[in-house]
């Protein structure tokens, strides 16, 4: 057996090997997947400025104009 | 070849029992849950900055931990780190390669990391004695482009390479301390966990897989896409995974019930998606395309409630600040824009 065949072999005991590993995750059901999901979105809602918008006083990108009292 | 044919067989049923251990958990789908969760009102983020200094196409960005300092790096051979709220640059860091694919800040600021063709990851230390900045340590040991790098901390960083592996490096020394392989295709792009005990890595074998950084080991791998995963991201609890694809659609894959969840894509576009990032909420999913656009998806509702318009050449990344503060995109285009 010339050196190629030995090394799919040895790929194919490789994928075999990773596989076997895969098959034994224990999953959890999607509704409660989603639940976790949703979940964190909804607590985090209020503290994502890109979802609620950043008042122009405390936008550390947005220039701020000063005024002059004269 | 008798063990070929065994081993061959023996895949198949092994894949079929994931895919039948996959189906019996699918007892909802995401858009059942959130049938009645309104869609997010249209999001409209408005360049508030626009970095100009580069001289070439942008490939990529990242930012510090502080929400404030952000590095690009192009292929005019320049890392530059800059203050994001005043468009200063910092620093300026001539490369001794201009093929320049990735780029990452280290979380405690202290060094910033880059590579491309070169096959290498060249670690710059921004805090040496006399206030140059200079190369710490080239990591050489990829056979192929170095796709993307990301400090764990000071000492230990992970790459992703054309060579189809990811490597963990002892920086220090230099030397790789883990293989991670397994994909079988270029890697493309990787992102690190929260909790910084695993990461993913998306490669043109259309598949995502998820690594256990200390055992080595990869512990799932998420197939679906019909094209090159690009880009990557962790959902922030840490629990499901985003990617954009060359297929146009974006993927949210969930871990613990090892699946794809939702695919954001819509008919109207046609063209790869580059780069990803979710809202600090998880809520808003950030992607850039080739058509020059970023959008914005509901991340429940996979819906599109929001594009960024700006730039005149391909968007090749984007990056949130760790503060949810503002957006970052880099383009072709030679420029980068913070939007908020």
């Amino acid at each position: 057996m010339d050196v190629y065949c030995s090394n799919n072999v040895l790929q194919a005991r490789r994928t075999v090997e990773q596989l076997r590993l895969e098959t034994e995750l224990q999953r959890i059901k999607i509704s409660a997947a989603a639940e976790q999901i949703v979940q964190y979105c909804q607590e985090h809602r209020r503290a994502d400025p890109l979802l609620t918008g950043i008042a122009a006083s405390s936008n550390p990108f947005k220039d701020k104009k000063t005024c002059v009292l004269l | 070849m008798g063990e070929m044919e065994q081993l061959r067989k023996e895949a198949e049923s092994l894949k079929d029992e994931i895919t039948a251990a996959r189906k019996a958990v699918q007892d909802l789908t995401l858009q059942d849950h959130v049938a009645g969760t309104a869609v997010v009102g249209r999001v409209q983020l408005k360049t508030r900055k626009t970095l100009r200094g580069h001289l070439a196409k942008i490939y990529a960005m990242h930012w510090g931990t502080d929400s404030k300092l952000c590095v690009s790096a192009s292929q005019d051979g320049k890392l530059i780190v800059w203050d994001s709220y005043s468009t200063n640059k910092v620093h300026a860091i001539p490369l001794k390669s201009s093929w320049v694919m990735t780029c990452s800040y280290a979380p405690s600021g202290n060094m910033v990391a880059c590579g491309g063709l070169d096959n290498m990851c060249s670690i710059y230390n921004l805090k040496g004695k006399d206030g140059n900045v200079k190369v710490m340590r080239e990591l050489a040991a990829h056979t192929g482009y170095l796709s993307c790098c990301r400090f764990l901390s000071d000492t230990e960083i992970i790459t992703s390479s054309g060579d189809c592996t990811c490597l963990l490096w002892d920086i220090e020394t230099g030397t790789e301390k883990t293989v991670f392989a397994g994909h079988l295709g270029d890697c493309m792009s990787l992102a690190v966990s929260p909790d910084f005990n695993t990461f993913i890595s998306g490669a043109c074998d259309f598949t995502a897989k998820l690594w256990d950084i200390r055992e080595g080991q990869c512990r799932q791998t998420f197939g679906g896409h019909e094209s090159d995963i690009n880009a990557i991201g962790f959902f922030p609890n840490g629990n499901a995974v985003i990617t954009g694809s060359d297929d146009a659609s974006c993927k949210l894959y969930d871990l613990r019930s090892d699946q794809e969840l939702i695919t954001y894509q819509d008919s109207s576009i046609m063209c790869g998606v580059t780069s990803i990032a979710p809202s600090l909420s998880g809520r808003l999913i950030l992607a850039g395309y080739d058509d020059f656009n970023c959008n914005i998806w509901d991340s429940l509702k996979a819906e599109r409630v929001g594009v960024l318009s700006g730039h005149d050449n391909r968007v090749s990344c984007i990056g949130v600040t760790p503060d949810g503060m503002a957006c970052c995109t880099g383009s072709w285009d030679s420029f980068l824009k913070i939007w908020n």
